[in-house]
């Protein structure tokens, strides 16, 4: 490898930059460590304001207590259903969108775009929303979930430059060979575009994970919801429970409990995060640059 | 936070939309209530009255909005729904909404016209958004069908408040929790064991609160005696404003009420921010800022952070409640100091004398909004006997929050309630196995408010009761008499109101402060002229005149 010049410049924006960047970590990673440390706290010690980064007599009970509750788990349960359903749909309606929206001979593609790009800007609205929802009868199933965020525009679009960016020769040579529109698609242009798939189906599965609001306003179940919504009850429910000077009998969710289930709720789409990101970088650049 | 605050604002625009589309059919329900009915009578009992339990003649459902409590989240094997059916042949159908988003969700079910019958956990005024839109039911007419609840109106002399809840047709839209006396909650709380030390007794007044705080400083010269929480960037000094200012005739923070306050001698209402009586509060609380003897942060520090120097023994003093005092303060000030001792003290008296002060200026709580199209129900004379016996009769209010007898609680012979042993509640059978609310379903905040002293004393310990007591034997303030806007006034109303609120909430921590001298509050009352203070106090008052004359 050809070693890059290293003029003095160079080096001082080397220093420089990585002091930004670890401060830019710290900044990033200190709530998370926090987090954690309260989560295998006792909850006097943080009353106190003892625990910072490292747990303050230390215990598994939090964990245990919040494990042992079932709705708990059953709010997980439909996080991940929801999370692997509309993310398999959303990949599969943006799929197919996209890659006719990249064939530039498409009659009507202009049109096709400006009805996907119209929704960006305007919404029919939360009550039209409700009302239509509800009146196909979608209300307290996961359809109500999975299929209005089917296709994220944005997604569309970045997926629509990569097709656009594939070499057209390869699949006119495919269409020479004999192979139908659909046999393109599977057998060439996708096997092509695994970075850009890794990377939406992050993005979706990112987004259908931490997403409450849907299920807020369409589920009337306790056991429907996903877990974002018991997380959001337990934290925001609380703090404005008390703020408005409330029932005083309503008591209010001790702080190593909230701390245990963020933890809990973060780590599976963390987990995820590092097999998929060699390809997140690719995939998002590649659209960009021929976008 | 971007997001929720554009939803919120859909939510509101869409509700709007909602009610201009459906308010021209808004007069189909405006009938009397003659005997029109007939044809909504389907299971209801026909001699129903004070003292007879309820009991639908079939089996009846009813759709209702249920807040969820993360605290007790719902459970379907409640026994307070097994029992429900049993006493009363009801089964109730909850549509589950999380408390953290309660409100959006029910404005967004009213706008879209598809709320359930009955509509909870709904506070007076917040009712007034849906009155236009003719979605919700004017309860007033009904309450022929309620026996229960207009005696309780009648034998605690609820009616002068009750009128608060008119609106500008005369009627009222939500069915308020009924308490039978003020409860006073919120005050502050003291250390104890610091006082006996220095040989200090418990502070009568805001002046000796003044000594006292003067005296342990005196002690612990580096610490601010006084740290306060319950302040946001919007509500300021939430507890201490209402139970400082109503002391002083001039409540703010949570004691807010559109910023106006009732002058029972001049016969009209007076802006808070601008009179002197909220002056005077603002100098007292800026001696003891310049005293260092209030900590500056106390009005927009975190809770966690007012609880952390109370505990570590940096500040002395902390506004409370009676839950927030048992739960949040004393087990990790116990920890922290075995030897420390911390109680809820009287509200301190300010120059009004001894008021009941503090944060119910009313004797309402939330309660139960209907939904219009329930009034076409076959059952809806059955629905409104159930809500009036659950809610509103002694029995009702005694089941929802205590429960079955011999099961989660016993009576003895004194008529005295006693948890089961098995059941842990408010932390008065700690370590308990089961959890009256968690476990049972009852004091559920959805089903159990209001009522008798007794009842609503029945979970307090010793140490409160006395502490009520006291509160008690003094007086209350006179209720404010029924002013309301029509919905052209309300939408110039708040289009007054709210800058004036930020400019005073703004102004008033200044002065606290002492970032603006009080020399200037002339200029500063001049700055609430330009900003309408007369024009909307006006309103106000105008609205007030007009329904003396239309409604006596």
């Amino acid at each position: 490898m050809v070693t890059v010049d290293r003029t003095r410049g160079y080096r001082v924006f080397r220093v420089v930059n990585a002091i930004i960047l670890t401060g830019v970590v710290v900044v990033t990673v200190y709530p998370f460590v926090n987090i954690v440390a309260r989560s295998l706290s006792d909850e006097f010690a943080i009353r106190a304001g003892k625990v910072n980064l490292v747990p303050v007599g230390f215990t598994f009970r939090t964990y245990e207590f919040v494990a042992s509750d079932p709705t708990f788990w059953t709010n997980y349960r439909n996080t991940v259903v929801y999370t692997v359903v509309a993310t398999a749909i959303a990949m599969v309606m943006t799929t197919c969108y996209a890659y006719v929206l990249s064939k530039k001979h498409l009659k009507g593609r202009t049109f096709l775009i400006g009805i996907a790009v119209f929704t960006m800007f305007f919404s029919g609205g939360l009550i039209p929303n409700y009302i239509l929802i509800s009146s196909l009868g979608l209300k307290d199933s996961i359809w109500a979930i999975v299929l209005p965020n089917a296709v994220s525009v944005f997604n569309l679009l970045v997926m629509k430059a990569f097709f656009e960016g594939l070499p057209t020769e390869l699949e006119e040579a495919a269409a020479i060979d004999g192979m139908s529109t659909y046999g393109i698609l599977l057998r060439i242009v996708l096997p092509l575009s695994k970075a850009v798939l890794a990377t939406m189906v992050l993005f979706y599965a990112v987004s259908f994970w931490n997403s409450w609001f849907a299920a807020f306003l369409y589920m009337s179940q306790n056991d429907l919801f996903p877990v974002t919504v018991y997380l959001r009850n337990l934290i925001a429910g609380a703090t404005t429970g008390t703020s408005v000077g409330a029932d005083a009998t309503d008591m209010t969710v001790a702080t190593n409990i909230k701390s245990v289930t963020m933890v809990l709720t973060v780590i599976p789409i963390l987990v995820v995060y590092p097999f998929v990101q060699r390809y997140f970088v690719k995939g998002v650049m590649l659209g960009a640059v021929k976008g | 936070m971007y997001e929720i605050n554009r939803r919120q604002a859909m939510v509101a625009v869409g509700a709007f939309l909602a009610l201009a589309a459906c308010s021209s059919d808004g007069d189909s329900g405006g009938k009397k209530s003659g005997d029109g009915f007939a044809a909504n009578r389907d299971g209801a009992m026909a001699d129903y009255g004070v003292g007879t339990q309820f009991k639908a003649t079939a089996p009846l459902s009813f759709s209702i909005l249920y807040n969820n409590h993360p605290f007790y989240p719902i459970k379907n094997d409640w026994l307070f729904w097994s029992e429900l059916k049993k006493r009363t042949n009801v089964t109730l159908q909850p549509n589950v909404v999380p408390l953290s988003d309660y409100e959006n969700k029910r404005s967004l079910l009213i706008g879209a016209g598809d709320a359930p019958m009955i509509i909870p956990k709904t506070y007076p005024g917040q009712e007034t958004p849906f009155v236009a839109s003719g979605a919700v039911l004017p309860v007033s007419d009904y309450l022929d069908l309620m026996p229960n609840f207009k005696e309780k109106v009648a034998k605690w002399n609820l009616q002068p408040d009750l009128d608060t809840l008119r609106q500008a047709d005369g009627r009222f839209y939500v069915l308020p929790g009924l308490h039978e006396d003020y409860w006073v909650d919120y005050t502050m709380a003291v250390r104890a064991d610091v006082l006996d030390k220095l040989g200090l007794e418990i502070p009568q007044t805001w002046d000796d609160v003044h000594t006292v705080l003067k005296a342990i400083k005196e002690e612990h010269p580096d610490s601010y005696p006084f740290s306060d929480r319950w302040g946001t960037v919007s509500t300021p000094g939430g507890a201490l404003m209402n139970y400082l200012g109503t002391g002083y005739g001039a409540p703010w923070g949570w004691g807010y009420t559109n910023g106006v306050m009732w002058d029972p001698t001049a016969q009209k209402f007076a802006y808070v921010g601008a009179m002197d009586q909220f002056k005077q509060a603002l100098q007292f609380l800026n001696t003891l800022v310049t005293e260092k003897l209030l900590d500056p942060e106390s009005f927009t520090q975190q809770d966690d952070q007012a609880i952390q120097k109370l505990v570590s023994g940096k500040s002395f003093a902390i506004s409370t409640n009676a839950q927030t005092l048992v739960n949040e303060y004393r087990p990790p000030l116990k920890k922290a100091d075995p030897k420390a001792r911390l109680i809820k003290i009287p509200v301190p008296i300010g120059p009004l004398g001894p008021i009941k002060a503090g944060s119910n200026t009313t004797r309402l709580e939330n309660g139960v909004m209907i939904s219009k199209k329930a009034r076409d129900s076959k059952n809806f004379v059955a629905m409104m006997q159930f809500i009036d016996w659950l809610w509103y009769s002694d029995e009702g209010q005694v089941f929802a929050k205590w429960g079955v007898e011999g099961t989660t609680y016993t009576k003895d012979s004194s008529g005295k309630f006693q948890l089961a042993k098995d059941v842990d509640f408010v932390g008065l059978n700690p370590g308990a196995p089961k959890h009256l609310q968690k476990d049972f379903g009852f004091s559920n905040g959805v089903f159990a408010y209001g009522g008798s002293t007794e009842l609503l004393q029945s979970t307090f310990s010793d140490e409160e009761i006395e502490f009520q007591k006291t509160m008690n034997a003094r007086k209350a303030l006179p209720v404010a008499p029924p002013h309301p806007l029509t919905d052209e006034e309300r939408e110039q109303a708040s289009l007054y109101e709210t800058p004036l609120k930020d400019h005073v909430s703004q102004n008033m921590l200044n002065f606290i402060l002492g970032k603006r001298s009080f020399d200037e509050w002339d200029a500063y009352v001049k700055e609430l002229e330009a900003k309408n203070v007369s024009s909307y106090m006006n309103l106000v008052n105008g609205a007030y005149e007009r329904y003396k004359k239309e409604h006596g």
